[in-house]
């Protein structure tokens, strides 16, 4: 994640870092207990583990949330037409995460006084309720509020929306399509390979976060709202089209104090409407299923202002246009889950705002991200993740600057690239709870091994180590 | 899961037909439980009832009468083994009569797969037990009841071409009486874990067409 519009100083690596740990205390992942309540399946009919997916689980998202075995309050009309079917209990659910990070080295102090702290206890790192299940028939929601230690405060979190309808086709082969309302590119879709529920599930909020993230991957989460269309087909094919305006949470004009249009107080403005596809072909055999496919969107970012700076929300905007593919392999054995995934983003950026403006080096540049693991889980109850991670791109000293101190979150050379990878250790005592020990290490960050932040900070001290207590009831 | 049961809801209210005589399910209802099939029970048991991991038991060609029984027992959630209880509780709760007839009916149609061949060795052995089963250990032919070919009747299910891996499983929960039915349990009891790998080897190795 980076901000072209960024002014340089350590008012700057302030501002990124606000920005980036609001952004990172975005939650990844859930698995909803309301879910099953709703349906009266256990956890393991949609997932191997929570938040994965099964292919059951992929299909009943696909179909709208609504299978449901609890009695309705019903309404129909004269001709039988049903006008509501309201669940018998209200599909609520609660997440809560406790955490404790430990980092390789202290992170620098921000002024001449005193030492920072050099672990972060969590408690908790975030609590979310859910509303998660049937609305009406063929309508369902995923709605997620979040309250995260960061902040401090409640906030909408990730949001999906559907109403959804199936059709029987020739030689009983079936056809899903439906809507979709969203607030976070990739949380509407179906498979762990996409940046919104890929891995790393749960990660710490209190590690050093990378500057440079490429948008579809969940930078523009939370201030977006999508709309858009799909199908699937025999369970197989699936094809998603729709475009996302901008609707930034907890930004208010700073005339009139209220929410309504945006001004130039507000920074990375999406403009116009974005495109966003996705292709996707699922195939099964025996125990394993394998699906390939591509996504991407075109976002239009005009770079705005700071509340106390404020720049028109008009003019050049830049462009990113992200293009990816992923793939995602899955083994569901009796005792033995094994889950293979990754995904490359490459993104092109014509930065016609910021290259005017000065804070960018080049008019293109640009970024990619890629990222591969592998899940092993023995009986449901012991497992972990292997992962690597790696974003490069092009070297701009405008978009990734050296900053003033103490750097942390800035580059000595100009380049985004981070590499590194992370294994995690997974104790699931009972199905809706998670223990579990993520190390993170960094081979470079934002740029270089060694000195990489211009200050003397080395991609090594960002290495983290994270222990995690994850319920969902 | 939505419009259908409604129609099936409809056809129940008008008591156009009668439950547990599939012969009689009226066309609307082979619609709607049709539509149930192909949009909900196909993602676990296939298009068609052939299921593709074997977790998921095909219920291609499988009696009707079975198929019912088996649909009351996990509804009135008498039938106990895991997977019972992790899934079709659930999945079954909201079917009524009609559904679950026209669901059996149109399962009960579907043409059989053709089996899955395995180890040989295992096979040839599982055949000996299924047609004679082993006196010496008290476990009666399974072909007494099943049927020589594995066909099954209306009261006892079709075998031939049914995912090793699910009879199995369903062996060692009537051993266990997790699945508590007083006959298999009998049959199960004293069969080894060999013995039951091999005679369900051999049933997967069977064509159900």
């Amino acid at each position: 994640m980076f901000h072209p519009r960024m002014p340089r100083g350590s008012r700057a690596a302030i501002l990124m870092m606000t920005e980036l740990a609001a952004w990172l205390a975005a939650p990844v992942a859930r698995a909803v207990p309301s879910f099953a309540r709703q349906t009266g399946m256990a956890c393991e009919a949609c997932h191997t583990v929570f938040p994965e997916l099964t292919h059951f689980g992929r299909m009943f998202k696909a179909n709208g949330y609504n299978i449901d075995n609890l009695k309705p309050v019903r309404g129909i009309t004269a001709t039988k037409e049903e006008m509501l079917a309201l669940s018998g209990l209200p599909p609520i659910s609660l997440m809560v995460q406790v955490s404790q990070t430990n980092l390789s080295k202290n992170l620098p102090e921000g002024t001449d006084l005193g030492t920072s702290q050099s672990g972060t206890v969590a408690f908790p790192q975030q609590i979310s309720l859910f509303y998660a299940g049937k609305i009406a028939p063929g309508v369902g929601s995923f709605i997620q509020l979040t309250y995260g230690n960061d902040s401090g405060s409640v906030g909408i979190d990730n949001v999906d929306l559907r109403w959804a309808d199936n059709r029987l086709l020739a030689d009983d082969r079936s056809l899903v399509y439906g809507i979709d309302a969203n607030n976070n590119p990739t949380v509407q879709d179906l498979w762990n390979s996409t940046p919104a529920f890929g891995y790393p599930y749960a990660s710490s909020n209190a590690a050093v976060p990378a500057i440079a993230g490429t948008q579809i991957d969940g930078t523009l989460g939370q201030d977006v709202a999508g709309l858009s269309v799909y199908v699937m087909w025999n369970e197989a094919l699936y094809a998603e089209f729709g475009v996302y305006r901008s609707a930034k949470q907890g930004a208010a004009n700073t005339v009139t104090g209220e929410a309504g249009p945006l001004d130039g107080g507000t920074s990375n403005v999406l403009t116009g409407a974005a495109p966003y596809y996705r292709l996707a072909y699922e195939y099964q055999w025996g125990r394993n299923s394998l699906s390939a496919g591509i996504y991407g969107a075109t976002f239009k970012l005009l770079p705005g202002g700071e509340p106390d700076a404020p720049q028109p929300l008009n003019g050049p905007s830049n462009e990113f246009k992200d293009n990816a593919f992923d793939f995602q392999y899955q083994y569901i054995g009796e005792k033995h889950i094994l889950t293979m995934a990754g995904t490359r983003i490459k993104e092109d950026m014509t930065l016609n705002a910021s290259y005017a403006a000065g804070d960018a080096e080049n008019l293109t540049d640009s970024l990619t991200t890629s990222r591969l693991y592998a899940t092993y889980y023995y009986l449901r109850k012991y497992g972990g993740t292997l992962g690597i991670f790696s974003t490069t791109g092009s070297h701009d000293a405008g978009l990734y600057p050296l900053g003033d101190p103490p750097g942390l979150v800035t580059s000595g050379n100009g380049m985004p690239d981070t590499k590194g990878w992370s294994a995690e250790f997974d104790y699931m005592p009972w199905l809706n709870t998670r223990l579990s020990v993520q190390a993170t290490q960094y081979s470079k960050f934002n740029g270089a091994g060694n000195n990489y932040d211009g200050y003397g900070r080395n991609a090594a001290d960002n290495d983290s180590l994270y222990f995690l207590v994850w319920f969902n009831y | 899961m939505k419009s259908h049961y409604l129609v099936a809801g409809l056809i129940a209210t008008l008591g156009a037909a009668t439950p547990g005589r599939t012969d009689e399910i009226s066309a609307l209802t082979r619609l709607a439980a049709q539509h149930v099939a192909v949009n909900t029970c196909a993602s676990c048991h296939g298009r068609q009832g052939r299921s593709i991991a074997p977790k998921f038991p095909v219920l291609a060609g499988q009696h009707a009468g079975y198929l019912a029984a088996q649909l009351h027992a996990f509804k009135a959630q008498t039938r106990g083994d895991p997977d019972a209880l992790g899934y079709m509780w659930g999945m079954s709760a909201p079917l009524d009569d009609e559904m679950i007839n026209g669901l059996a009916a149109y399962y009960a149609a579907q043409r059989p797969g053709p089996g899955t061949q395995g180890d040989a060795a295992l096979i040839a052995r599982g055949a000996d037990i299924y047609a004679k089963g082993i006196a010496a250990e008290g476990i009666p032919p399974c072909a007494s009841c099943h049927g020589a070919n594995g066909a099954g009747t209306d009261q006892f299910p079709r075998l031939a071409g049914q995912h090793a891996q699910y009879l199995l499983k369903q062996l060692r929960s009537f051993q266990s009486n997790l699945r508590d039915m007083a006959v298999m349990h009998g049959v199960a009891q004293g069969m080894a874990l060999g013995e039951m790998e091999a005679v369900a080897a051999y049933l997967e190795s069977l064509s159900g067409a």
